[in-house]
């Protein structure tokens, strides 16, 4: 099957499901998300299918990433957006009786969970968008692509838009949002500008040649580093990182954490890796990328510290986890590829990234299901309610703080391993260092407070419906896999 | 033809100036559209009618008319009774300041303006065909993933602003 298939099949299953919700009775909105499930499941196997072309005559072909080398980076990058929607879709199943509280209640007549379709529906949207993006190769298929996901996120972001956070969530994103895509496109304009092209293979050539303008070159990265250090989360433009993550329904900050970033990261991966390549430009980018990487990992890991709500802590540690794959962006690659290069790290630790913090999410959506409190208090004694979660999250926790037999542990290392090899510099490396330590301490104490602190014993008992269920299991059996075994996900890195 | 460019670049920045120091917002909106008129007019200067027309039309018709209903809709005395904090104004010269600065080096070190690219003029199409055909042959695929983003922005919108039953 042709590759930019795969695309065409997400977005026609969207439309499938928004058609099902407006013309087929049903009595239960979920069973919309399970289309959605089901479809990008299909699509998901079918990514080991797929047939690059033969001919690349077609001015398609122009936006559309088809190398050689990259071919397995573009694929990894759209099973990370497909495998998140899907546990996007199953959270948001889970949620719903939260989302059906804050959204307008139905008009008399209609059904009872009407404007709850959509909410599947959307999702799936942004999953096409982050598809192209994984495999955008212009500036313009970039920018189209990713203004798709960054629409559909605002609009899900206010979702629950009687509940003030919300509402105040969605304001803010937009406006921080629309204020960085601003200055990405006032960059790709400068970039544009001195090189004469949009097509990111044609930039690199014109980067790397002699009479390349250096001011204007630096100009052009330093626009576009706001613009996508705002999406990945990046210090300084990290500020709206904690509210938008603590007032959005948790499946959307699930969704904002892992599948945003990472699309966003294979996007800096490449526009940064034209400038990398420049022997006139690359000492300087570094430099710029080294500062950030810095700001970051101090920021994202030491401003969690003090975190006593669940939600705001994880949004602190998806900052703390953008500082290190911008630790391994901001190390010089060697000369050999494989764990050598920043692209293969970066790619394995957000596949790592993915599966830990989905957990951690799977597991807030269901204590979050049974009472209001978001706190890390809400938590204590969780052992004793419900071992299944309190072990789930016992993996997650381990696996984001980096312990040994997790995958967030090899995605660690790697990155350390990488920085070391290639003599980063040693400020890097000692945030890097200050921030995995600072990640124990408020990683393991949500452990120590399910399994230690006194709980409300009294509590209702959790319960996990069966899809969320069995998506733990697979989520934890990955985790562990790959933290004994880091090479199933590097092989599927080609 | 310079002494136009002076005029109309004035009248772009006298009216992006405007736009942020008005107090009241419909005469902050009225400072965007005469800003808006000098840009169409700069656009007009480099033979770029199509955008130059689209900027007038879309930007200071349709968009505007659609600000000002959204600003009438709102307490636009609540908002004339607002005053600037000092640190916001520290922080907003600040930043623009250093914006500009980097922004006027880089014009100074670099190249630009010893121009490669020919006058549109020149071209044998009009402007409006010419877009016109890039956007339906060689930029076809983006036209379409626009087609998707404008689908999302009307569910989205649909969602978003359902009537409230109380």
């Amino acid at each position: 099957m042709p590759v930019f298939y795969l695309e065409i099949i997400v977005v026609v299953l969207g439309l499938v499901m928004l058609m099902v919700d407006a013309f087929v009775k049903l009595e239960d909105k979920r069973h919309i998300a399970w289309i959605g499930v089901l479809g990008l499941i299909c699509v998901f196997f079918l990514l080991f299918k797929v047939e690059w072309p033969t001919t690349t005559e077609s001015t398609f072909w122009k936006f559309y990433d088809h190398e050689e080398g990259t071919r397995g980076f573009s694929l990894f990058y759209k099973g990370i957006a497909v495998l998140c929607t899907i546990i996007v879709l199953i959270m948001g199943a889970e949620f719903r009786g939260v989302i059906q509280k804050y959204i307008a209640p139905p008009e008399p007549g209609a059904h009872p969970q009407s404007g709850l379709g959509e909410f599947f529906a959307l999702p799936v949207f942004a999953c096409a968008g982050l598809m192209w993006m994984a495999s955008a190769s212009n500036l313009v298929s970039i920018f189209v692509a990713l203004e798709t996901v960054t629409i559909t996120f605002y609009v899900l972001v206010a979702y629950m838009r009687r509940n003030v956070g919300s509402l105040e969530a969605g304001v803010k994103y937009l406006i921080l949002g629309a204020l960085s895509t601003g200055f990405l496109v006032y960059g790709f304009t400068w970039l544009f500008g001195i090189t004469g092209s949009m097509d990111l293979a044609e930039i690199k050539t014109a980067l790397a040649s002699e009479n390349v303008n250096v001011a204007a070159a630096l100009f052009a990265f330093g626009l576009i580093i706001v613009g996508l250090g705002f999406k990945v989360g990046a210090a300084p433009f990290q500020l709206w990182i904690p509210d938008v993550y603590q007032g959005a329904p948790t499946p959307i900050t699930a969704f904002l954490s892992v599948a945003s970033k990472s699309a966003g990261f294979i996007v800096l991966l490449r526009i940064a890796g034209c400038f990398l390549s420049s022997a006139y430009l690359s000492e300087k980018i570094g430099a710029v990328l080294v500062v950030i990487a810095i700001l970051t990992l101090l920021y994202g890991n030491l401003a969690a510290l003090p975190q006593k709500n669940f939600k705001r802590l994880l949004a602190y540690s998806s900052i703390a986890h953008a500082g290190f794959l911008l630790m391994a962006l901001a190390s010089p690659p060697g000369k050999s590829g494989g764990l050598n290069s920043p692209a293969v790290v970066i790619s394995f630790y957000l596949g790592a990234y993915l599966l830990m913090t989905l957990l951690a999410f799977l597991v807030m959506t269901a204590v979050r299901n049974t009472q209001e409190d978001e706190s890390v208090d809400a938590y204590a004694g969780l052992a004793r309610r419900s071992p299944f979660l309190a072990f789930a999250l016992l993996i997650a926790m381990a696996s984001l703080a980096g312990i040994p037999l997790t995958a967030g542990f090899f995605g660690k290392f790697f990155v350390f391993k990488l920085a070391f090899e290639n003599g980063a510099s040693w400020i890097l490396i000692a945030a890097g260092i200050i921030g995995a330590a600072a990640g124990f301490y408020y990683y393991l104490k949500i452990v120590a407070s399910m399994y230690w602190a006194e709980g409300d014993d009294e509590a209702d008992s959790i319960s996990v419906s069966i899809p969320s269920k069995v998506t733990m299991v697979l989520l934890m059996i990955g985790i562990l896999v790959a933290g004994v075994v880091p090479n199933a996900i590097l092989s599927l890195l080609g | 033809m310079t002494f136009l460019f002076y005029i109309f670049a004035a009248l772009t920045l006298v009216g992006g100036i405007g736009v942020v120091v008005y107090k009241n917002p419909v005469s902050s909106a009225f400072a965007m559209i005469l800003s808006f008129l000098g840009l169409a007019a700069l656009f007009i200067q480099l033979d770029a009618y199509l955008v130059g027309i689209l900027q007038i039309l879309v930007y200071a018709g349709a968009i505007m008319v659609l600000f000002l209903f959204i600003i009438m809709l709102m307490d636009v005395k609540a908002e004339e009774n607002k005053t600037f904090r000092g640190g916001a104004i520290l922080g907003a010269i600040l930043v623009m300041g250093g914006f500009a600065a980097a922004l006027v080096k880089v014009l100074l070190d670099s190249r630009i303006g010893e121009g490669k690219l020919a006058p549109l003029a020149e071209s044998e199409q009009s402007d409006v065909h010419a877009i016109g055909d890039l956007l339906f042959t060689q930029y076809w695929f983006p036209v379409q993933i626009v087609g998707v983003l404008l689908l999302v922005a009307t569910v989205g919108v649909v969602v978003l602003s359902k009537k409230e039953m109380k």
